[in-house]
């Protein structure tokens, strides 16, 4: 399935806008969409180091997995304040 | 009143939003943009924000604070373009006592910095400007 992630933060500076679509398989976990993440990034992926997946309500553990409709957001370090 | 927003803040309309008859105490924070960093000269910060969660999740916080102590608490955080001496988050805690408004308007800020989905870019007098390090969001 093609789902579609937004960037925040630091990952808006990989050159790609706010959000990218990426292939996961059905039943994928927030790992696995990092990942897909990470390989959409090419020479860039080191920004999706140390980012969470959330949605619009919680963020994901790494082994959750993403719920199938809804918005889904790469989060990189915060700091808020 | 929205908790996540593009308007200046209004510390005085968070402190009257949790004042009581019944509070002696009333405690706020203003975090507000510094014109030196690390050395370097700032014009301004870009807060960037996942919005939809960052609400959700200040209102947990605010939730939660009101759970641990005995008082009413609010909190804004501001996002967008923001210039020196604006700013950009305002916690307001009122209780009865003087020690649970400030022990729970510091517990808020603290909490708001390592649980809302917020990023800053620093611009500089010179230079580029800069994503600032942060820390893994955490679970609540």
């Amino acid at each position: 399935m093609t789902r579609t992630i937004e960037l925040y933060g630091r990952l808006r500076d990989a050159g790609l806008g706010d959000s990218v679509k990426v292939e996961l398989p059905a039943a994928a976990t927030a790992r696995q969409a990092l990942a897909a993440l990470k390989k959409t990034l090419g020479r860039k992926s080191g920004l999706v180091d140390g980012c969470s997946l959330a949605t619009d309500e919680d963020v994901l553990l790494a082994s959750d997995p993403i719920p199938a409709k809804g918005r889904l957001a790469a989060l990189p370090p915060v700091c808020g304040g | 009143m929205r908790r996540v927003t593009r308007a200046r803040l209004d510390p005085a309309a968070l402190a009257a939003a949790v004042s009581s008859p019944k509070h002696g105490g009333l405690a706020a924070f203003v975090g507000v943009v510094r014109s030196v960093h690390a050395g370097r000269r700032v014009k301004g910060i870009e807060y960037d924000c996942f919005i939809p969660l960052a609400e959700r999740e200040l209102a947990r916080i605010l939730s939660q604070a009101e759970k641990k102590w005995p008082a009413r608490v609010e909190a804004a955080h501001r996002i967008g373009a923001l210039r020196v001496g604006e700013a950009s988050v305002a916690v307001a805690a009122g209780s009865m006592h003087r020690a649970e408004a400030f022990e729970a308007c510091r517990w808020v800020i603290d909490e708001i910095k390592t649980r809302l989905p917020v990023w800053k870019k620093e611009k500089y007098v010179k230079g580029e400007g800069r994503w600032l390090p942060g820390c893994s969001i955490r679970h609540r």
